[in-house]
């Protein structure tokens, strides 16, 4: 069904319309508007907070602090945690208060929340409350932090370590080393960078005292997920909680968990008896939404003499931030290490990460989720050893890639790959990407005084983890439509359409009767949210089996109707007759029929359900770019991404997801960078003026082509898509930068490549230093 | 302060008091409840609250509703046929997945179709560079850029509401 003719989502209607509902659309007779208080210093203990002048200014209506909070029996906000080997260090995890309580370890932190007649009042008033500070040095950079002597962000986490992780086998990688015959090392940054779905953080929350119920309307990825979190603040039972929402506008990642304003506005409307509704800016986000990478990498990969990869070592230090984000261990560590080394036939090796406190914006998973983080690394590294060997790129990953007979194949940390076509894939990348007219477009390119550069990546990612089943539940309405609910929220997916096909497919139904309804108040349903590229590998396998068990159903009724025994009905295109005859009847016209009794539900409904495992989306890119050496502009002249996503449900939207996520990816490589100042600790690109977004322009000549290979692993055989552009642009793009600089003479650079950046780089290695923008260096550990 | 708007909005007339610094975008979305229009950030640099005045795309977070005094407005509400028939650029953008979680897709459509009345046959990379002025951040472009290319070759692209 890949290819058939597209022709819109079930959502766009609305969508394109401006009939969309997003959270910001919700509106509540009523309402009181929240407005938050926050530090304008990145590391103080709080002496007194005065909010006398707040309270007394026309139209204020309360002011909450910490103190509030803590009255209220808040809990810390939740982190998610995972498994640990006996012997592992525990991750040592911080309360994290909804409003800062004695001490702020971030600029931006809110300290205090205005709820006031109007949005604008709000605003005002929290002019008045004065804050006194007693000012303490920040520290930014996670090297910094950890050096003995650096201001210490929280008692109960000495060092600044959150946590010293360690996967593989360190014993064992290193005696491989100890006998390679060579050893490359590369170091990288990649460097921060803020989500930004173009949707602000926002909120609206209801306290229902008749039922004392919360509800919270807010950009969500999966309601019930966010409810469960929610519950640990409010340290109230899951089911008081309902996260309601329509539309998301963007996620990304970084709207799966909730944030501390969305606990402080539903605590106000049970205090004030009123909606209480939060208006987040663009600079909030830019201040404290979950912010994503800074990690300080170090590889080493040993090497035979013929080139054989023999082992892999790592050591990574990551920037955590003020406080653990609700994902900041797992996509720190675990969603890094999954892959560990990568399409390679790589037996033995170790990885260590360090996860840091900084005074800076909380880290979470974000698009790739720890996976680009290790591509990237591993990329690099493999271009390092084809340059130091004076190996072909191409040549040195298809010796080392897993073959097709290798199958299911074993990392040293028990990740095991099912399936893939690695060779395939690479050999269709060159392909289309005519790989050996190169040389021919280079000159070309020169003549117009441009140098171009080009690279390859073999990128693979793991999709899908999660640790509970997710379940689809296949609602009978009475106005003849079928309900879907699931917690996977879509924030831009198409699931309207994309679950819709799967149900309709199987059920042989049209697509619009079968309407998905993820967000509403009420719902209670078993899984996860949208995150990890699962939706479709995880929520489609179990609406697959939901709509199966619709039909194994529907067979007694129509033998029933029919009357003829099961065993001789047989179910097509919606319709069940008894076999070799013509008498037939529709799935639908049954559910009519045989509704059940009042008030009872529907005995078609079904619930699929299914615990899947972890798939692993591979590709090979291949990217051009020109950089202009007067200028330092970086211009992407063409992007082949091959990619084995396993089975393709909706092609456009698959091709959607890609193209979306490959372009986040170029926009971290070309500008996107969130820079704190070391003395200050303030965020300088704290605006889109500052903060390079891709724009239209940046991304030009994409091609996006399947080579499928489909798992096993669930049902559809689908593989996730919705991160793995963005794990293979950031190395194909950043090396085909390197490669472009190389002939004049730049042997590291570090992303951004933002025209200064580039031109600096050119300049310095001119003048003798050919790794003038390299940002760190680290020795294995 | 307290002042007096009146404009005409999607063909209707509208007046209310409002106060002095109310910005056009939260006139259109709070008094009038007109909710398609977004607001993406606080610098205007995102143009998810574009919207025309007197036929000409603005951002809408980026003047006071006073300066619209007397102005005729059409907000992405206005642009489709009154009996539902989506505009041409509407259709585009739906038939070539020009969008995924729909907050910048007001703003686009009021955007792009500005754009083919000034460049009424335009280029890919006219395109790319007109849309300067408007983030997405999930489709990565590529497809909004297929809508406008082929949502200008339908003789009605410019006329909206009717
Ligand atoms: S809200 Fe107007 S440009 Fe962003
Ligand atoms: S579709 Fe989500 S921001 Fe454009």
């Amino acid at each position: 069904m890949s290819h058939d003719a597209f022709h819109g989502r079930l959502e766009d209607d609305r969508m394109v319309t401006g009939s969309g509902t997003y959270t910001l659309d919700w509106d509540f007779p009523d309402t009181a508007h929240a407005w938050f208080v926050r530090a304008d210093r990145a590391h103080a203990e709080i002496v007194s907070i005065d909010a006398s002048a707040a309270l007394a200014h026309p139209g204020v209506i309360a002011v909450l602090t910490g103190a509030d909070l803590e009255a209220a029996g808040f809990k810390s906000l939740p982190v998610i945690t995972m498994p640990l080997k006996p012997d592992a260090m525990k991750p040592l995890m911080p309360f994290r208060p909804c409003l800062a309580t004695g001490k702020v370890r971030l600029a931006g932190e809110a300290v205090a929340c205005v709820i006031a007649e109007t949005q604008r009042i709000a605003m005002d008033a929290s002019e008045l409350v004065v804050v006194e500070y007693n000012e303490l040095q920040p520290v930014v950079d996670s090297l910094d932090a950890l050096k003995p002597g650096a201001p210490q962000l929280h008692d109960d986490v000495p060092g600044n370590l959150y946590w010293d992780y360690e996967d593989g086998d360190r014993a064992g990688t290193d005696a491989l080393f100890a006998r390679a015959a060579k050893i490359v090392k590369h170091d990288l940054y990649n460097h921060r960078v803020v989500g930004h779905p173009m949707e602000p953080r926002c909120c609206t929350g209801v306290y229902d005292a008749a039922k004392d119920q919360y509800f919270l309307y807010s950009p969500t990825q999966g309601p019930r997920m966010q409810a469960s979190m929610v519950a640990k603040v409010l340290d109230v039972p899951t089911d008081k909680v309902d996260v309601v929402a329509k539309d998301t506008g963007g996620g990304f990642g970084i709207r799966s968990a909730p944030y501390p304003e969305y606990c402080v506005t539903l605590l106000a409307s049970k205090k004030l008896g009123r909606p209480v509704r939060w208006n987040g800016t663009r600079s909030e986000v830019f201040l404290t939404d979950n912010q994503a990478r800074d990690f300080i990498c170090h590889g080493e990969l040993a090497l035979d003499d013929k080139g054989k990869f023999l082992a892999m070592r790592f050591f990574i230090v990551a920037n955590n931030g003020a406080y653990l984000a609700p994902t900041g261990l797992l996509a720190q560590t675990r969603s890094v290490t999954s892959c560990i080394t990568g399409v390679y036939d790589v037996p033995v090796s170790h990885a260590r990460i360090q996860l840091v406190a900084t005074n800076t914006a909380q880290v979470s998973a974000y698009r790739g989720a720890g996976r680009p983080i290790m591509s990237m690394l591993l990329e690099c590294l493999v271009e390092r050893a084809a340059i130091d060997l004076n190996m072909d790129v191409v040549e040195i990953r298809r010796k080392n890639l897993i073959r097709n007979d290798q199958y299911p194949y074993k990392l040293v940390n028990g990740t095991t790959y099912d399936c893939g076509d690695f060779e395939g894939v690479l050999d269709d990348a060159l392909k289309a990407a005519d790989w050996n007219g190169f040389d021919k477009r280079r000159a070309e390119s020169a003549r117009r005084g441009k140098l171009r550069g080009r690279a390859l990546s073999t990128y693979i990612e793991s999709t899908a983890a999660g640790g509970i089943p997710d379940d689809a539940q296949l609602l009978f309405e009475a106005d003849g439509t079928i309900s879907l609910k699931s917690s996977s929220h879509s924030h831009g997916q198409g699931h309207e359409t994309s679950f819709a096909q799967v149900v309709a497919g199987v059920l042989g139904v049209p697509m619009n009767i079968v309407k998905l309804r993820t967000g509403e108040a009420g719902m209670r349903v078993g899984g996860g949210g949208t995150g990890g590229s699962r939706s479709m590998v995880s929520f489609g396998s179990s609406y697959l089996l939901g709509a199966r068990e619709v039909v194994k159903k529907g067979r007694e009724f129509a033998a029933k109707e029919l009357e003829a025994s099961p065993d001789d009905i047989e179910f097509d295109h919606g319709e069940y007759s008894i076999k070799g005859t013509d008498r037939r009847i529709s799935l639908m016209d049954l559910a009519k029929k045989y509704k059940g009794s009042a008030g009872e539900p529907h005995p078609l409904n079904s619930v699929g359900s299914g615990k899947w495992g972890m798939t692993f989306p591979n590709g090979a890119h291949i990217a051009e770019v020109e950089i202009d050496a007067e200028t330092g502009v970086t211009e992407i002249v063409s992007y082949i991404a091959v990619d084995d996503i396993g089975n393709v449900i909706t092609h456009a939207l698959v091709e959607g997801q890609m193209q979306g996520g490959l372009t986040q990816g170029a926009g971290q490589i070309l500008g996107e960078h969130a820079i704190y100042d070391r003395d200050t600790g303030q965020l300088l690109t704290g605006s889109f003026m500052d903060y390079p977004m891709p724009r239209a322009g940046m991304v030009a000549g994409l091609e996006v082509l399947d080579h499928p290979v489909p798992t096993k692993l669930n049902p559809l055989g689908a593989k996730g898509v919705g991160e793995a552009g963005c794990t293979g642009a950031l190395p194909t793009l950043a090396n085909a930068i390197v490669d472009a600089l190389r002939p004049v003479g730049v042997t590291h650079f570090d992303m951004p490549a933002t025209p200064q950046r580039v031109w600096q780089a050119i300049q310095a290695a001119k003048a003798g230093n050919p790794r003038a923008l390299q940002t760190y260096t680290l020795e294995y550990a | 302060m307290a002042v007096k708007v009146s404009m005409t909005v999607n063909g209707k007339a509208v007046s209310h008091e409002v106060e002095e610094r109310t910005l056009l975008v939260n006139y259109i979305r709070e008094t009038l409840k007109l909710t398609g229009t977004h607001v993406g950030c606080d610098t205007a640099q995102c143009g998810a609250c574009t919207v025309h005045m007197n036929g000409k795309a603005i951002k809408s977070c980026n003047i006071v509703a006073m300066q619209a005094e007397g102005a005729n407005i059409t907000t992405i509400e206005g642009v489709a046929k009154a009996d539902g028939t989506l505009h041409p650029m509407q259709q585009a953008f739906k038939e070539h997945h020009g969008l995924q979680c729909g907050f910048c897709t007001p703003g686009m459509v009021m955007s792009a179709i500005d754009l083919v009345k000034n460049f009424p046959n335009p280029t890919e990379a006219q395109i790319r560079e007109q849309l300067e002025g408007n983030l997405c951040r999930c489709t990565g472009y590529h497809n909004i850029v297929k809508a406008i290319k082929a949502a200008s070759a339908d003789k009605n692209v410019t006329v909206v509401g009717g």
